[in-house]
């Protein structure tokens, strides 16, 4: 099975090349037979690295264990729900999962726009294909995960050499969570190749207006929805399994996913400027070229080993290929850009300071000022220990300091942008838009402040928080007082039909909602408490309104791992109110420990108890308990984000139900032309 | 051979206690969580050290039971500190210290914004010397239908969202 993986990976580069040089004669020549030829060859590519996947899923079932990566990352009596997550446990293996997910993308985008756009099409399946051939390269050359364990034999010859048993997967990766966020993050990162291959298609064919934005508008959306997917269950697992109490440490790994998150979420906005005025060409063209250079870099950082982490791979000789495939990229881009850049020029030009656009502009410079923040703070160490010869340093108080300001100031924007008018916004607009919001924030604050909100930044953030939560309601409150008064429906069904009118607007006016709902939870990290002590059964402990008592410990075994838990009676204001089971777990297989959180989660506070292990002296159980308030609210709005994101994949509803009417009308012989004008006037803007 | 299965889970967690670090120090005073966060942990993890307790760490234990010591002593915050540059270097330290090179870091998202900043008032600026330009045309100029049509689309387009 191992030679059939390898043989699939090899042929899937094998196309992969073909694909790009096929790809490169065809935009050249026009051959319409060429076209299909490399189009298919992109095609073939997804089913082999399908193959080299199912191939490498069978070796981790059947507990093979003449493959080093299998030995490396398994082991009997890890759970089969655990052997899927031990694909990409690896660097190996993580790459081949990358370039199977990056391959159902090009398959999709191949398949979608089959026969349609014959102009950008090709450019499109070059870049693509010429994506895949890179990370096919290091799957087959650099870091494959098919290789065998030999050993020489006395007669000089190599035979294979199984082990009983594997190494095991790395305990902190044995958390449900972990099944799910890597295959979330890697789904955006590779996610923004699409825009990225459709930015750089259109720039190289001079691909006339906004179409590629149109064409990718949806693609970027489903990349950013994984990637703040990825980005949250990477916290709540940090949360929930590392057990240091915190779910945001500002380590490069992190940061490298925040990255490119931040200029994708500048493009979403910027490119509304684009379709809607014919500005900011240049500049979305290079956010997205930006978005995925972050990407690769990001990807680079987690494993060449350049800064220290606990979240990166083994270091490894794979650096150099990525710092080459970056500086490929980047020059291919620059001289695309030099080459046709005055296909870039904007159409329209500002009418107003305040106004739409203008927030767009500002949300933009504090997106990307967020960026450059993170990446030179994430990188500043090997600058410094380049420049100085001593490596320094950046850990999260630099972030805190530089990032919360940054961040509040784009919570603000997140209220302003909205309201304001495209063109232009009058006084008295302003006024009307956010008197009510501005003066429900600042009554927020004083509410807040005499409540014990003492500290600056969380303040602001109340306020600004609730200005902004009320900003997006007032917007879909007059939506839906229109909608009630003209139609005569309740107010809930109005703000429905609001909504699935214009998904896009409203799906955006709920992530922002969820962006709100993270912040307040963010907010709540000013509050924290936290308290360690030695606890024999019967202690208590007192932390905020709780008392912990201590019961008893117990140990057991379990198919992999072993457990010693203390079981914790929590009270609040004297009623017993959770059983908290703390674990230490020990697996025998690659002997490490590793520490089970509990947490009893409310709307109100988290308290996160750690069974932190036994004392040096005594060998008494430590148990270190935090009381984290609001950060339930960090995973709601999470999850409405998400949610806000989907509604705005969808089709507006008024257009589907006019096409549906209007393919009706035409069945039965009747003319199209009374349903075509509401089509019009509630499109949708792909 | 029952008996033997399960002493297995027993031995196996005096190996783990046997392998694992023991816990931080129970304790640490306000004072010594509040220095802890401006400090790193110095295993390579990256970690802050009051919030190091990955596993394998064996370094953070150490560094712990020295802040303990050393405020203790109850010296101002920033000598305390500087007794662990000393022992472990700049690197310690978990912000970059605001002196010579190193002052850089915390230019850089300033000068990233100043820069930005500019950038998007000449743009700004730019924008709008192209619409005054473009208003002070020839006066008195027929507006076609297909024009007024145009015009018309785009206004549509643009209020909608």
């Amino acid at each position: 099975m191992d030679l059939f993986g390898s043989f699939a990976l090899l042929l899937a580069f094998v196309s992969a090349a073909y694909a790009v040089a096929a790809g490169i004669a065809a935009v050249i020549t026009r051959r319409p037979l060429l076209i299909k030829s490399a189009r298919n060859a992109g095609m073939a590519v997804c089913l082999l690295v399908t193959l080299g996947m199912a191939s490498l899923v069978y070796l981790f079932l059947t507990d093979n264990f003449y493959m080093a990566y299998v030995v490396g990352h398994s082991n009997r009596d890890l759970p089969t729900f655990y052997k899927f997550a031990a694909l990409w446990s690896g660097q190996e293996g993580s790459l081949l999962f990358w370039s199977w997910l990056l391959s159902l993308y090009v398959i999709s985008v191949l398949l979608a726009y089959r026969g349609k756009h014959p102009e950008l099409m090709p450019y499109v399946g070059v870049v693509l294909a010429g994506v895949q051939l890179f990370f096919l390269t290091l799957n087959n050359f650099v870091a494959s995960p098919f290789k065998v364990l030999g050993a020489m034999g006395p007669d000089g010859a190599m035979r294979l050499v199984a082990h009983a048993d594997g190494n095991g997967l790395n305990p902190l990766l044995q958390y449900p969570e972990m099944v799910i966020h890597p295959p979330m993050l890697y789904s955006g990162y590779t996610g923004f190749t699409i825009p990225f291959a459709f930015a750089l298609a259109a720039l190289l064919g001079r691909y006339p207006g906004e179409k590629w934005i149109h064409l990718t508008r949806r693609w970027t959306m489903i990349a950013w929805c994984f990637q703040s997917a990825g980005i949250l269950l990477g916290a709540h697992w940090a949360y929930a399994v590392l057990g240091w109490g915190g779910y945001w440490a500002w380590d490069p790994v992190e940061n490298a996913s925040l990255m490119p998150w931040l200029t994708g979420t500048a493009f979403l906005h910027s490119v509304m400027m684009q379709e809607k005025r014919g500005m900011l060409k240049v500049w979305n063209v290079w956010l997205v070229f930006t978005t995925f250079l972050l990407c690769i870099l990001g990807t680079f950082l987690t494993r060449s080993g350049v800064v220290s982490s606990v979240h990166a791979f083994a270091q490894s000789s794979i650096g150099p290929w990525f710092v080459g495939f970056l500086a490929l990229i980047l020059a291919v881009c620059i001289l695309a850009f030099m080459k046709n850049r005055d296909y870039l020029r904007s159409d329209n030009q500002l009418d107003a300071m305040v106004s739409r656009e203008s927030s767009f502009l500002f949300n933009n410079l504090i997106l990307l000022v967020a960026c450059v923040a993170v990446l030179s703070g994430t990188l500043f160490p090997v600058l410094s220990e380049a420049v100085q010869g001593s490596r320094i340093s950046v850990g999260p108080p630099f972030f805190n300091k530089v990032n919360i300001p940054i961040g509040l100031f784009l919570l603000f924007l997140t209220g302003v942008g909205p309201l304001l008018a495209w063109r232009r916004t009058s006084l008295d607009s302003l006024r009307r838009n956010f008197g009510w919001p501005l003066l429900g924030g600042l009554a927020a604050g004083a509410v807040a402040y005499p409540l014990g909100v003492r500290d600056f930044y969380a303040l602001v953030c109340v306020v600004l928080s609730v200005f902004v939560a009320l900003t997006i309601s007032s917007e879909f409150l007059r939506g839906a007082l229109v909608i009630r008064a003209r139609a005569g429906v309740n107010l809930f069904s109005a703000v429905g039909q609001l909504t699935m009118r214009n998904t896009r607007r409203y799906g955006g006016y709920v992530v922002h909602f969820g962006m709100v709902l993270i912040f307040v939870g963010l907010s709540g990290a000013a509050f924290n408490q936290d308290k360690q002590m030695e606890m024999a059964p019967g202690s208590r402990m007192e932390l905020g309104p709780y008392s912990l008592v201590c019961q008893m410990f117990t140990s057991r075994p379990e198919q992999n791992y072993t457990a010693e838990r203390a079981t914790i009676e929590a009270f609040r204001s004297g009623k017993q109110t959770m059983m908290l089971y703390p674990e230490r777990r020990f697996y025998p297989a690659n002997e490490q420990a590793g520490t089970m959180v509990a947490i009893y989660s409310t709307l109100k506070e988290d308290l996160y108890v750690v069974y932190a292990g036994r004392s040096p002296e005594n060998n008494q159980p430590v148990i270190h308990a935090y009381l984290n308030p609001l950060v339930k609210w960090i995973w709601l709005g999470g999850v409405i984000v998400v949610l806000g994101t989907g509604l705005a994949l969808l089709p507006n509803r008024q257009a589907v139900l006019v096409v549906r009417a209007a393919a009706r009308t035409v069945s039965v012989g009747a003319a199209p032309q009374p349903v075509t004008a509401p089509v019009q006037s509630f499109k949708s803007h792909d | 051979m029952t008996r033997h299965r399960r002493l297995i889970p027993l031995l196996a967690l005096a190996l783990a206690a046997w392998l694992s670090p023991g816990p931080v120090g129970a304790q640490q005073t306000e004072r010594a969580k509040k220095l802890g966060k401006h400090l790193i942990c110095m295993c390579g993890c990256n970690q802050i050290l009051t919030a190091c307790n990955h596993v394998g760490c064996t370094t953070s234990t150490a560094m712990l039971k020295k802040l303990d010591q050393v405020v203790a002593r109850n010296e101002p915050d920033d000598l305390t500190l500087q007794s662990f540059v000393q022992e472990y270097g700049e690197s310690v330290m978990a912000e970059p210290p605001a002196k010579g090179f190193n002052r850089l870091a915390w230019y850089i998202p300033g000068f990233a914004f100043a820069a930005g900043l500019t950038i998007v008032l000449l743009v700004i600026s730019h924008w709008r010397r192209r619409i005054t330009l473009a208003t002070a045309g020839p006066a008195g100029e027929q507006i076609s239908p297909e024009l007024m049509a145009r015009a018309r689309q785009q206004a549509d387009e643009e209020t909608e969202d």
